[in-house]
């Protein structure tokens, strides 16, 4: 069948069921609608911008909820009233996916009366909009972004949020500051090393030392910042830290230089004062931004709630705002809305897709005196419920609150060139005191001369230079070329690791959880035992369509099972009737009007219709049958993913213990872990209790590794030591997680503990490398024989056999 | 001679650069780099439409800015009045 590009969303499609218009061609009705308003409002030039790429058709609204948007407690909780008199609020825009999206969205609304100023955010998909009250409404806003087959609804901008666009911003600003300063100077040192060999008038040298003491003196100062005030915050709680390391380094070098230019002999080393504060300074600068990401991906769970919840007052049904929800109300919530706040069932009863909390994909059935929690989705009746917790402390916005705490204190593994920077400091500190007093009291007077330059000046250049010799470089390139180098071998693999000091947590780790679902299995069910009993393509058809009425996990791999193996064509069902939690049922009418009943689902569902039945499994399972005959049984496990069991016993190899977290109960749990040899399962486990038990683990001083992939288990990755999340995972879990599997494959995650261990074992050599570099080289200058051009090309040197040392990380 | 050639050569060039490094500081802090990847489709958007729409947009946000201050003033004056 040919396929036909729809012409607004550009989405191919098979030729016949596209809507067509003369050439036109449309895959929707909401396509079509929106291509027509873009041309008669004149923004056809969408289409030129969006160029190859598609885009989501439009989703459908009925917009019977737009009138929340205009009511004060909306208005009260999102908007701002400005200075200027204008309102404002923060929109997150769904449906964004190109800078097409962007420019028409902020295009429409700038065309509407009474909008003042849009801006949209394209990578967060956030936007600033400001209005007039008196000439719109925001609901004419909102139904304008929906016109286009855009959604819009506002968010809290935090305060977090704030803090974090304002800290990216500034250190961007610094970071190109340095940048820029730095290759100006790297330019100049291509002059200056030159001249070194060539011949360079002293007049010419003095030049270029000017020119790079006025380029690196902003960048010391400037952007260096941020590192002396670590260095201070440091020394406060008596903690020589690797900024101080860096900063004092810098600095010491730059006032040494200053000598130099001022008329002292020797060589300056402004180059070097730039290039170290502008390597470490674009390493922190990719921190901050996986922060800012992470509090971006937050704003849009916590808008995923509801914003008020029907309270029942008596007879009276009336909204309210969750935080104003009082424990002891009575909640109504219709089918698909999700659960605003914990409770107890008392009326209705019906299935919850738990997902969110404990990461299983099948729905749970709930009645009467049950708890359900916040962030929960009723998937199939009207329920009524008295609230047990408030807004506050129910599940939901409990998790959320514990993640953002967790963002900002993420847990520090000392790392091991910060440790070796701590004794290196010390020492080089004082053996630098100590060449100056030997100088200074016993007139030491070996090196070369210095002319000009009286006793003082002379010991207190050499004892500086003792510092400059030893300066960090190396010992500062040691572990961030190595890492990076182990990086991209990682990334290759399909292992995107946030911050390079993981590379040394995963190398040391001695206990590895897993989550269940999703991780160690598929997290889906697959058939793997089909026992059909009447093989008659008619029945199975009817099978197949009693199948295709419902979106349940189960029957949809039962479909897909049912469709690998056959050729079916679809019946027409009547009575189509979901028994909750146990299956379904339908009535078939043949030909003649002949009537049979069908029934698939469950045991439980079979027992009720008293159907006779001798299968007993310990898996899920799915039974048909017509008129009290059952037709065809079907076996349903979550499968293990491939490598699962190759990866557990690589990591018990390396004396690693493995242990497994589960939201789902303790059977399929201890089936799981004995399949895969794991020898300590926890079941039945909340998002917070997963994390209270990393939280153990970490007490008992070790370093926990936790790997998952729903929302349920980012608190918990969060708080371990390294959080690795599926590529597959939620948004959420991404974002706090600190290494992602970009192919969610296990055979990547034994890959990335390789790597990880042989990358380590090069920091330590460079370490090591840059160590014996210093005990050669410090004597000299100690002893004042620092003849300039050795000395710099020593220190290229030793920079030098870091980085090819580096580079055999490759080399397997 | 050469010398100072080089020289002045050197420090015309430092504050050249720092110019154009004092623009796009003042550029950041304005918040137009907050948005990456806005900013690298960015020259998809500069016809002579997408340019003037940028002028009408400035514009109506003064315009605005003004009418609402008129009117805020008014308001005032006439609760005054009413005093």
């Amino acid at each position: 069948m040919p396929q036909v590009k729809c012409n607004h969303c550009h989405l191919s499609f098979s030729d016949e069921i596209m809507i067509k218009e003369k050439e036109l061609n449309f895959c929707c009705k909401g396509c079509q609608g929106v291509y027509h308003l873009l041309k008669s409002d004149g923004l056809d030039s969408f289409y030129d911008k969006l160029g190859n790429k598609t885009i989501t058709p439009p989703l459908n609204f009925d917009d019977d909820d737009i009138s929340k948007f205009d009511t004060d407690s909306y208005m009260k909780n999102y908007a701002n009233l400005n200075k200027d008199g204008f309102y404002e609020i923060d929109l997150i825009i769904e449906g964004i996916h190109c800078a097409a999206c962007v420019w028409l969205n902020e295009k429409i609304l700038h065309d509407t009366k009474g909008l003042v100023e849009a801006n949209i955010n394209f990578t967060t998909n956030k936007a600033k909009v400001i209005w007039d009250s008196d000439e719109l409404k925001l609901s004419d806003i909102i139904l304008k972004i929906r016109s286009i087959g855009y959604n819009a609804y506002a968010y809290d901008s935090s305060i977090a949020d704030e803090k974090a666009t304002k800290a990216k911003r500034e250190y961007f600003i610094k970071m190109m500051v340095a940048v820029i300063a730095s290759m100006n100077i790297m330019m100049l040192s291509v002059a200056k090393y030159t001249g070194f060999f060539t011949g360079i008038t002293p007049e010419v040298m003095n030049m270029i030392h000017i020119g790079e003491f006025l380029l690196s003196t902003p960048v010391l100062f400037y952007s260096g910042w941020v590192f002396f005030k670590g260095a201070y915050f440091g020394l406060k709680n008596r903690i020589l830290n690797m900024d101080f390391l860096v900063s004092f380094g810098a600095l010491l070098t730059y006032i040494y230089s200053l000598f130099i230019l001022f008329g002292a002999k020797g060589e300056s080393y402004f180059d070097s004062v730039a290039m170290i504060i502008t390597f470490v300074l674009v390493g922190k600068y990719l921190e901050v931004i996986g922060k800012k990401s992470a509090v971006d991906t937050l704003d849009k769970i916590k808008s995923s709630l509801p914003l008020e919840a029907t309270v029942i007052d008596g007879e009276n049904k009336k909204q309210v705002a969750l935080n104003s929800i009082n424990i002891g109300d009575i909640v109504e919530i219709k089918t698909g809305e999700k659960v605003p706040v914990d409770g107890i069932i008392i009326k209705g009863e019906g299935a919850f897709d738990e997902a969110s909390l404990t990461g299983e994909s099948i729905p749970i059935f709930k009645k009467n005196g049950e708890m359900i929690y916040s962030g929960t989705i009723n998937t199939s009746n009207l329920i009524q419920f008295e609230v047990t917790k408030d807004f506050k402390n129910s599940t939901f916005s409990s998790i959320v609150t514990l993640l953002e705490d967790s963002l900002n204190s993420k847990p520090q593994i000392q790392d091991k060139a910060n440790e070796i920077s701590k004794g290196f400091t010390v020492s080089i500190l004082t053996l630098s005191l100590f060449t100056f007093l030997v100088w200074y009291f016993f007139g030491l007077d070996l090196g070369f001369d210095y002319e000009g330059t009286n006793h003082f000046e002379k010991s207190f250049i050499v004892a500086i230079s003792v510092i400059v010799i030893a300066c960090p470089c190396a010992l500062a390139l040691a572990t961030p070329i190595a890492s990076l180098i182990g990086i991209s071998e990682l990334a290759k693999k399909g292992l995107l690791f946030k911050e390079a000091k993981y590379i040394e947590s995963l190398a040391k780790a001695d206990t590895v959880v897993f989550d269940k679902t999703g991780t160690l299995t598929k997290g889906e069910l697959s058939v793997t035992k089909a026992s059909i009993f009447n093989d008659n393509k008619h029945n199975l058809e009817l099978l197949y369509s009693l199948l295709d009425t419902s979106t349940h996990p189960i029957s949809k791999s039962v479909k897909k099972y049912l469709l690998s193996k056959y050729d079916l064509k679809q019946k027409k069902l009547s009575d189509i009737k979901n028994i909750d939690a146990k299956g379904m049922s339908a009535v078939y009418t043949n030909d003649e009007g002949k009537t049979s009943k069908l029934i698939g689902g469950n045991l439980d569902l079979i027992l009720d219709e008293n159907i006779k039945c001798e299968i007993s499994v310990n898996n899920s399972i799915y039974v048909f049958a017509i008129d009290n005959e059952i037709i065809a049984s079907f076996e349903l496990v979550d499968e293990v993913k491939d490598y699962a069991m190759d990866l557990i016993e690589y990591l018990q190899a390396r004396n690693i213990d493995v242990i497994m977290l589960t939201g789902d109960n303790e059977k399929v749990a201890s089936k799981v872990s004995t399949l895969l040899n794991i020898k300590k399962h926890l079941s039945k486990q909340t998002p917070v209790s997963k994390a209270e038990y990393i939280k153990e683990l970490k007490k008992e001083e070790k370093i926990v590794i936790m790997v998952g992939d729903g929302v349920n288990d980012s608190v918990a990755l969060s708080n371990s030591d390294v959080g690795i999340a599926m590529g597959t995972s939620a948004d959420i879990s991404m974002e706090v997680s600190d290494i992602v599997l970009l192919n969610s494959s296990l055979s990547s995650l034994k890959d990335a503990f390789e790597i990880s261990s042989r990358t380590y074992k090069f920091i330590k050599q460079n370490l090591a490398i840059s160590l014996i570099y210093n005990l050669i080289t410090i004597p000299f200058a100690m002893f004042g024989f620092v003849i300039p051009l050795v000395a710099a090309l020593s220190m290229s040197l030793s920079s030098l056999l870091v980085v090819l040392n580096s580079l055999r990380i490759k080399i397997k | 001679m050469i010398n100072d050639t080089l020289f002045f050569m050197l420090i015309v060039g430092i504050i050249i650069s720092a110019g154009l490094l004092l623009l796009f500081v003042w550029a950041a802090k304005n918040g137009q780099f907050d948005d990456s990847n806005k900013l690298i489709d960015g020259m998809l958007f500069d016809s002579t439409d997408d340019l003037n729409d940028a002028i009408e947009k400035e514009k109506k946000i003064k315009e605005a800015k003004e009418a609402k201050a008129l009117k805020i003033e008014e308001k005032e004056k006439a609760s005054h009045k009413n005093d």
